[in-house]
């Protein structure tokens, strides 16, 4: 189970990216292309994530998560 | 068979303008006919100096405008990441767009040449001082946005101009030359309708510093008067005084499509430089397009009903303007003075001037030069306190940029 906290951050930051998903549930399995999200709304939402969290962590290294729970983990996994 | 069409007869279909007096055309000629002004101290995040930092206490003067009404097409997606050069620059281009009736025309044979350069500044500070201590959390983002041409793709990616699109650089010459360059895209073929947008130079306190520093930016004589301060042509000017502001202007090939009635059609036009990179004027420089854009368009000086100057407040300029507009046979010709009213919008000032020239050409009516006290020449035939009904179809604007730029455009009623 991917951490909360993490989660959590990363879904206000993709509402604030991507404003029409106001109001939509969020899944640990949804992806954040496939909620409207280009490479560079995705890179915007990781490094908002990170900020809030005061984690650094290359974003190549978060390149591989194919949803929101999996990079959830990994941000999680490095910043432990 | 009918003669094929003059290429060169370009028309101008549709106006946009943003300024600290007014948002779209109706607000902006109101202002100007009433010389309502909205001259005070620079408040915008980003102008003065932080306490203990280079500048100390300064403060700047000018006019800011409020948050521009964005129209509802723009998503909040996109405005989100836009700056305010690029929301202001979107609205004042939807606008003219509007008007232009450009949902019409073929997206293909459209372009769009945005004035100014390093227009971004103000914004661009508050990011650096943002992440000045985390610069490995910088946005993404920063990577295109800090670049000018980020307007073009956001105005491109807003509305479907697929022909050519990009910036041009000219300091405060800039508006006016996207309005000569949007004119010889149409003139040349290489589209039929082409959109000139002289951008908002969203100024920090740096630019302002500097301008301040070299002499160029008012008032220390009227530190305590911002509404007496921006006096063009006025023998107790002291420099110009800044205005945000945005303009975007249509220009087409006349009769290539069905657009609506012209404002104006161009007639000629001049650009020159120098030979400098300093900010002096030239009056050689000013003589050189006023007669350029005169030949072109194959007029007498005398036939030249109206001047909209550059006329900015600065000590050297003004007074040199005076001479060259003398010097070309313009000295019987109306004239009065924009940014007494809008503040000098820098990048943007030329467009601007085009659009005041031509909201005034439409009404037949001339606005105020506020402020012009003691002019430097009394034998112009100004317009001074009141806004004055004016029959008039020719009109020449020039504008001056930084690095020994000149350029100058004359238009004629249709």
């Amino acid at each position: 189970m991917p951490d909360r906290h993490v989660f959590d951050l990363i879904v206000e930051h993709t509402r604030e990216v991507i404003p029409e998903l106001d109001g939509r549930p969020f899944e640990l399995s949804d992806s954040l292309h496939d909620l409207g999200a280009n490479s560079i709304d995705r890179a915007e939402i990781i490094m908002m994530t990170l900020e809030s969290l005061s984690v650094r962590i290359p974003l190549v290294e978060l390149a591989n998560a194919k949803n929101i729970g999996e990079l959830a983990d990994l941000i999680h996994g490095k910043s432990a | 068979m009918a003669s094929p069409p003059d290429v060169r007869d370009v028309v101008v279909t549709g106006l946009g303008v943003t300024t600290a007096v007014g948002q779209g055309k109706d607000d902006f000629i109101a202002a100007l006919l009433d010389g309502r002004h909205a001259f005070g101290f620079l408040q915008r995040q980003g102008r003065r100096p932080p306490a203990g930092s280079a500048g100390g206490t300064a403060v700047f003067l000018g006019a800011e405008m409020g948050e521009p009404t964005l129209p509802e097409s723009i998503a909040a997606r996109t405005v989100r990441t836009a700056s305010l050069s690029a929301k202001v620059a979107m609205t004042t281009l939807d606008e003219a767009w509007r008007e232009a009736g450009l949902d019409d025309a073929d997206p293909s044979r459209i372009g769009l040449v945005i004035g100014g350069s390093n227009v971004q500044q103000r914004e661009l500070t508050l990011l650096h001082a943002r992440y000045a201590d985390r610069s490995e959390f910088l946005r993404p983002t920063y990577g295109m946005g800090f670049m000018d041409s980020d307007l073009c793709g956001f105005c491109t990616e807003q509305f479907p101009i697929r022909g050519f699109a990009h910036t041009l650089g000219g300091a405060s010459a800039s508006g006016l030359l996207a309005v000569l360059q949007a004119v010889r895209a149409v003139q040349s073929g290489q589209v039929d309708v082409c959109i000139a947008l002289g951008a908002l130079m969203d100024l920090s306190y740096w630019e302002c510093l500097g301008f301040q520093a070299m002499g160029a930016m008012g008032s220390h004589r009227w530190a305590d008067a911002p509404a007496e301060a921006c006096r063009p042509f006025d023998r107790n000017h002291d420099g110009f005084i800044f205005g945000e502001a945005c303009a975007a202007v249509v220009v087409e090939r006349a009769g290539g499509r069905r657009h609506p009635t012209p404002y104006a059609r161009f007639r000629g036009g001049g650009t020159a430089m120098d030979g400098t990179r300093n900010p002096h004027p030239s009056l050689e420089g000013e003589v050189a397009v006023v007669e350029a854009a005169l030949r072109e368009a194959g007029m007498s000086a005398s036939a030249v009903d109206y001047v909209n100057p550059h006329g900015t407040g600065s000590s050297i300029g003004d007074a040199i303007e005076l001479q060259a507009l003398a010097r070309c046979g313009l000295a019987h010709a109306r004239i009065n003075a924009t940014k007494s009213i809008t503040g000098h919008g820098l990048s943007a000032a030329g467009a601007v001037e085009v659009v005041a020239t031509l909201l005034q050409m439409r009404e037949q009516k001339l606005h105020p030069t506020r402020n012009l006290v003691d002019p430097l020449d009394e034998t112009f035939p100004w317009v001074r306190e009141k806004a004055e009904d004016y029959s008039f179809r020719t009109a020449v604007s020039l504008s001056m940029g930084f690095g020994g730029i000149s350029s100058a455009i004359c238009l004629e009623r249709c």
